[in-house]
């Protein structure tokens, strides 16, 4: 199996709160990987370190075998991001950004027109390239963040949270844009906490809760005997249903 | 069980007549209710209060006083006119200010735009504003009302002149609801401040230049076209009804009562147009792009790779980010008003032009907090230091492209008013060095002492980064006195020296030190910011 990344006793504490502690965690390239948890597991600080945008306290991280802080170069060159809460240029239009993006990368000019064609025009945001981002709806933003990401086709993308905020419509074509893009063997790695997504999108998944990894592995191994991936998610970060009848039972039909 | 009738309800009252006491009440309401807040705010309100009627109180015994001076009509005239400008400008910087101001309030309830202005025009006379302008009216017509023709047109006048100025505040405000509500608005309202901070310099000048000269006659060619714009006009009736100048003044009555006439009809044009159409957010969604705003004009002047787009990125944000634009905004004026100010008043030197250079060399400072949390797509980029180099460099070279001509030009101005023409190379070569080494701890300075600057509001540090921006500011700033002593030095010994013949040398000196220092603070920060790209973001990432 083919390492598209590979993490080794990563951790990192903000002050008394311990956002990731010690994960290890191996994902193979070629595939459509989530990383699931409830809000405040540690998701976007493990992609940030990953990523090269946070500087981990301990640990090690390396993208298609070569380490992200050792050897920035080889790395950077290899992936694209999108990170949840980080602003784009928004005061550069869509296409702006795209060839900004592009020309920072290296892209030849010409080249970097080329394919922003092409992604604005699949992501559908022809019609709003020469509008500002600032004036761009969520789903809009995401696209845009997208096709910057993708623009130097990497190796590796990280996605944290696309799908957040997104109109059904835009989510179906970045969808449509992300499947296409594994089955050329690129790898995806994405972080949701929408349980039906990841297991509609991804073969392969890792489980994140309270800053640890909870399992990993491919879709049929984290889900096990559970019926769904939410209820072997459920069953995993140890939150069962609610208990029947002990409480709001006046809530609902009945006697008001 | 009782059954209860249900309760009809009535006509909405679509009179004038009928509508006017419901909006004076709930502008009533709402002033009382100013008092109602927490014991500090209540106290604010109230000293405000107090405040401003004590200051019309002495406004009016001022204009009283005037009663009898050859000035006075001047004076009045030009003052109508400050207040005018004061009401019309007073909703754009204060959109929240009065409640019953903002249109989109009212769009719900079932009424006709006619009445209603009327109704909203009886209700904005209600306030403190209104009392304090009827001071000044009341105080301007006594001042200038000589004989009982001249009193009866002041009663028309001051009437008039207070309708003209409040239904020019509605007016205006009913107009640009729909700016003040949008992208467009907050933008402007960042710049209002610096708008503010600009023209008070102006007036503080033109208030020193008055003094100087030590009347009021310079105002006098002022208050000739003023007194024919409305609502001034309507107090220079007051004037010529005194002078016996009968149709003048019955012409500048007129010409008040138009304006109101005017103001009212764009006012209630605009309040029907709000209540018809969509609001704001809704068009800006459905708006296609209608500029056809290519990107090719500029980037072909700019060299290839990342410089030119570097530095395309830097002068595009310094027309469209709003705080950034005020920030250069401010340093471009600063950095002409001085030099230019105090050569205007003789008290200048024409070393006072390397204020340009200095100030435009502030806007090096704090590179990546410009940038905002979306430096991460520039720290995704930079892998090495060359890369940060580069990334210095252009931002540098972008700032250059306006500084160089501008300092240039301000010294060029500055020395043709002082009219020192032998000191020019001097001080060229002395505005270059010191804008290479603010260029230089600028750029070390962004790579180490990088800050958070707020997007909205008037703050330009995120709160607890206080302490970094003043080290990166003061601290760069000292710095850079430091690094452009040697040439401080050379300078005064040439002086003092008597080598008078040599000083032109300093031009070139200037220029290569400032140069040197420039490449050498570049190359010392690019590596410190290649190291720092995680701590870079996270710090410029809090705002």
């Amino acid at each position: 199996m083919d390492e598209a990344v590979r993490v080794e006793g990563l951790w990192k504490r903000f002050g008394e709160q311990i956002a990731v502690s010690g994960i290890d965690l191996v994902l193979p390239a070629g595939k459509f990987i989530g990383l699931v948890g409830p809000n405040g597991a540690g998701k976007t600080t493990t992609l940030s370190m990953v990523t090269g945008l946070l500087r981990p306290d301990q640990g090690s991280v390396h993208v298609v075998g070569h380490d992200v802080w050792r050897d920035p170069a080889e790395v950077k060159a290899r992936i694209g991001v999108l990170p949840e809460g980080l602003r784009l240029f928004e005061r550069l239009s869509g296409r702006e950004l795209l060839e900004y993006t592009g020309r920072l990368r290296g892209l030849p000019g010409e080249e970097v027109d080329k394919r922003a064609t092409q992604l604005l025009d699949v992501l559908d945001l022809a019609g709003s390239q020469h509008k500002l981002v600032v004036d761009y709806s969520t789903g809009m933003r995401k696209k845009i963040g997208l096709a910057s990401a993708l623009l130097h086709n990497p190796e590796v993308l990280f996605l944290d949270e696309p799908f957040e905020g997104v109109d059904p419509v835009s989510a179906q074509t970045i969808r449509v844009v992300l499947e296409r893009y594994t089955a050329s063997g690129a790898t995806v790695v994405f972080s949701s906490h929408v349980m039906e997504l990841v297991e509609s999108l991804c073969d392969w998944v890792a489980v994140m809760a309270a800053g640890r990894i909870r399992a990993q592995g491919t879709l049929e191994e984290v889900r096990g005997d559970a019926t769904s991936l939410q209820d072997a998610f459920l069953e995993l970060v140890g939150a069962g249903g609610l208990q029947d009848g002990s409480s709001l039972d006046w809530l609902g039909g009945g006697a008001r | 069980m009782s059954t209860t009738t249900p309760v009809k309800p009535t006509a909405p009252p679509n009179t004038t007549a009928a509508l006017t006491p419901v909006m004076v009440r709930l502008k009533l309401s709402l002033l009382r209710n100013g008092l109602r807040q927490s014991a500090g705010r209540r106290a604010a309100y109230i000293a405000s209060m107090v405040f401003s009627l004590l200051f019309a109180a002495l406004q009016l015994l001022g204009l009283l006083l005037l009663r009898g001076h050859e000035h006075a009509a001047t004076v009045v005239v030009l003052l109508t006119a400050v207040l005018a400008l004061g009401w019309a400008v007073m909703p754009l910087f204060f959109p929240s200010g009065d409640e019953t101001l903002d249109p989109t309030r009212l769009v719900m309830l079932p009424l006709r735009a006619k009445p209603l202005v009327g109704a909203l025009l009886a209700a904005s006379l209600v306030g403190i504003g209104p009392l304090f302008t009827l001071c000044l009216v009341l105080g301007s017509v006594i001042a200038v009302a000589h004989g009982a023709a001249a009193v009866v047109v002041g009663v028309f006048a001051g009437v008039l002149t207070i309708l003209v100025c409040v239904a020019l505040a509605r007016a205006v405000a009913a107009a640009n609801t729909r700016l003040l509500t949008s992208r467009k608005g907050r933008d402007l309202a960042v710049l209002s401040g610096l708008i503010i901070a600009v023209g008070a310099q102006v007036v503080n000048f033109g208030a020193q230049r008055l003094g100087r000269a030590g009347g009021l006659e310079p105002l006098e060619p002022y208050a000739d076209v003023v007194r024919w714009i409305p609502p001034a006009s309507s107090i220079a009736a007051v004037d010529s009804a005194g002078d016996g100048a009968y149709p003048v003044a019955l012409a500048q009555l007129a010409l008040s009562a138009l304006a109101l006439g005017a103001l009212l009809w764009w006012w209630q044009r605009s309040l029907t147009r709000l209540m018809t159409m969509p609001d704001g957010s809704t068009l800006a969604a459905a708006e296609q792009s209608a500029d056809k705003e290519r990107s090719t004009g500029l980037s072909r002047l700019l060299p290839a790779g990342r410089t030119g787009t570097a530095m395309e990125r830097t002068l595009r944000y310094v027309w469209r980010d709003p705080k950034t634009k005020a920030a250069w905004v401010t340093s471009l004026a600063i950095g002409l008003i001085v030099p230019v100010f105090n050569a205007l008043q003789g008290t200048g030197s024409v070393y006072f032009a390397c204020f340009a250079a200095g100030m435009l060399g502030t806007q090096m400072y704090n590179q990546f907090g410009q940038d905002t949390s979306a430096f991460w797509m520039v720290a995704m980029t930079i892998s090495s230091p060359r890369d940060a180099y580069l990334e210095l460099r252009a931002r540098a070279l972008a700032l250059l492209v306006v500084t160089l001509p501008y300092a240039a030009l301000v010294t060029l101005l500055t020395t043709g008013m002082i009219g020192d023409w032998g000191a020019l190379p001097e001080t060229f070569g002395l505005s270059f060095a010191l804008l290479g080494a603010m260029l230089a701890t600028g750029a070390w300075a962004s790579a180490s002492y990088a800050y958070s600057i707020p997007q909205e509001g008037h703050k330009n540090v995120a709160p607890g980064q206080a302490g970094l921006a003043w080290i990166s500011i003061f601290g760069g700033m000292l710095a850079a006195a430091v690094i452009c002593a040697p040439l401080l030095a050379l300078t005064i010994w040439m002086h003092l020296s008597g080598a008078h013949d040599w000083l032109w040398l300093l031009l070139p000196i200037g220029t290569a030190y400032g140069w040197l220092v420039t490449l050498g603070g570049l190359r010392l920060a690019a590596p410190r910011t290649a190291n720092r790209l995680p701590e870079i973001l996270a710090a410029v990432s809090k705002g």
